[in-house]
């Protein structure tokens, strides 16, 4: 029994697991756009896509994704891309979380006590805690200290303005071809 | 003669909510305001603005004063009580400015959100961790359009997936959502969006609103003042401020700020990308992503947003680093 439960545990992770790599099979399009011959938007265009559609992913270069689409193959920017499953946020793997957390109606319910969750009702009750507080102040990083941690990282500063809201609703399919003008 | 039974009360009830927390616990009136008499709301609205124009130099500064002065101690140990948290009108205005308040309040505020927040969950006891998302979170913060403000950051001992912020610049992670980070960039991306919302005072915002609103109201007549008590009975406590959410809209910008800001601070631009591609593959079912998905816009909607707001933006920024050979590993 408990190894059942142990397996399904493992197989779930590994479910997840598949659906977080980019080598995944599958994905959809989260809205219109056209396939290029090449990860770049001057590229020749070789198809496209409207979104909703099932896909399948190659590859990855960069911010770029090659996927087969219905009509045709060719390289797409990855946030035109889910990935995972075509509908609905996560079926696939849905049930089998659903059994791990015990919702599958089986009474199979594996122990969630003892982790401590921020429900509403939780929120609502807390009490004010100072010396919480004061540790997590106690953490800080100054502006020095932040900017010595980065060059360890090779970390650059990039010059990059702020993303503004787009002027457009969502799933414009000529996005990309007004770019290239 | 009214007018001096009324200032007797006045001091008498603003003996008590001296604290912030009782203030704090009048913010969320507005709330209530909101659910429970909706048209009283509308019908004040106006009138208090009017009475906001008016009242501000005169009436309103006075009780403000009266409120510091008056001694704090009757019910000092209980301020969340209904008693406590009932009737408060004038006490609102404990000093704090809602109309332009300055840094030092908005510290004071978000400060009491969040030592609330750490009352429901703790820190994880892990310096190094805390100090590493401090590191990060400072870093990315530095890239804002409010590097000066004294940025804090904490993961906090809870499986939910979540991450929350207040104003001043206190910035909340959970061991849940972490435990679903790969590497630096995607941690970058999600305190980027949190570092937004501060940025914007998108939380600070909302306070101030539900904060004038409720001045408005205790300065109309008693009828409205009688509601007003029936209201607070549904007032939150403690960190229910965190389990509201914003607009939409708010949500949305923040996410673009994150993807900026740690697209500036030299990360790969695709850190907050993959944490919303990752949140898809969790069932909505799932009980750890309850209140995440109840107070924001789908991970799905919030990736078509994203596509949509950076287009070409990104085609020729050099790729970013992920640094997933430092970020750090959560010990349990």
């Amino acid at each position: 029994m408990k190894r059942n439960i142990e397996r399904l545990l493992i197989a779930t992770a590994l479910m997840l697991q598949m659906g977080l790599s980019y080598a995944a099979e599958t994905g959809s399009a989260l809205k219109n756009d056209t396939l290029r011959f090449e990860p770049y938007a001057d590229a020749k265009a070789v198809g496209n896509f409207t979104r909703g559609e099932s896909l399948q992913i190659l590859k990855k270069k960069g911010a770029w994704l090659q996927v087969k689409a219905k009509k045709g193959t060719g390289w797409v920017r990855l946030l035109s891309v889910k990935r995972g499953v075509a509908t609905g946020s996560g079926n696939t793997v849905s049930g089998a979380l659903a059994v791990a957390s015990g919702r599958a109606g089986t009474g199979q319910v594996v122990s969630t006590t003892g982790i401590r969750g921020l429900s509403e009702a939780e929120l609502k009750a807390a009490k004010f805690n100072e010396t919480e507080i004061k540790a997590m102040e106690s953490y800080s990083v100054s502006v020095a200290q932040g900017q010595k941690f980065a060059s360890a990282g090779s970390l650059k500063t990039v010059a990059f303005s702020n993303l503004k809201a787009p002027v457009q609703p969502t799933g414009n399919q000529n996005e990309s071809r007004k770019t290239i003008q | 003669m009214n007018h001096v039974k009324q200032s007797n009360k006045l001091t008498n009830n603003l003996s008590r909510h001296f604290y912030i927390s009782a203030l704090l616990a009048q913010l969320l009136l507005g709330y209530s305001l909101n659910s429970q008499a909706f048209d009283f709301k509308e019908a004040i609205k106006g009138a208090v603005e009017n009475e906001l124009k008016k009242s501000d130099g005169a009436s309103g500064s006075t009780e403000a004063k009266t409120t510091i002065e008056t001694e704090v101690k009757t019910d000092a140990q209980n301020p969340n009580t209904p008693a406590a948290s009932a009737e408060v009108k004038a006490e609102a205005e404990t000093g704090i400015n809602w109309k332009n308040p300055s840094q030092e309040e908005e510290i004071a505020i978000g400060r009491e959100i969040t030592g609330n927040l750490l009352g429901a969950a703790p820190l994880v006891k892990d310096a190094a961790l805390q100090k590493y998302v401090n590191s990060v979170g400072r870093w990315v913060a530095s890239q804002s359009e409010r590097a000066d403000l004294p940025w804090h950051f904490g993961v906090i001992d809870s499986e939910d997936i979540n991450a929350f912020s207040a104003p001043g610049g206190y910035v909340v992670i959970t061991k849940g959502l972490y435990r679903k980070l790969n590497n630096e960039a995607q941690l970058a991306g999600v305190l980027g969006h949190e570092i937004g919302h501060v940025v914007k005072k998108h939380q600070l915002k909302v306070i101030q609103k539900q904060q004038l609103l409720n001045k408005g109201a205790s300065l109309l007549s008693e009828k409205f003042a009688k509601d007003n008590k029936i209201a607070n009975k549904a007032i939150g406590t403690g960190a229910e401020i965190s389990a509201r959410g914003l607009d939409k809209s708010a949500e949305y910008e923040a996410d673009r700020l994150g993807i900026s800001v740690a697209t500036r601070a030299g990360y790969d631009a695709y850190g907050l990308v993959d944490v919303l591609q990752n949140l898809t593959q969790t069932s909505k079912n799932d009980g750890s992503v309850a209140l995440l998905f109840k107070t924001h816009p789908m991970p799905e909607e919030r990736l078509v947003a994203l596509s949509d707001a950076v287009g070409s933006r990104l085609d020729n920024v050099k790729p970013g680093k992920t640094l997933e050979n430092r970020f750090y590993k959560l010990k349990n």
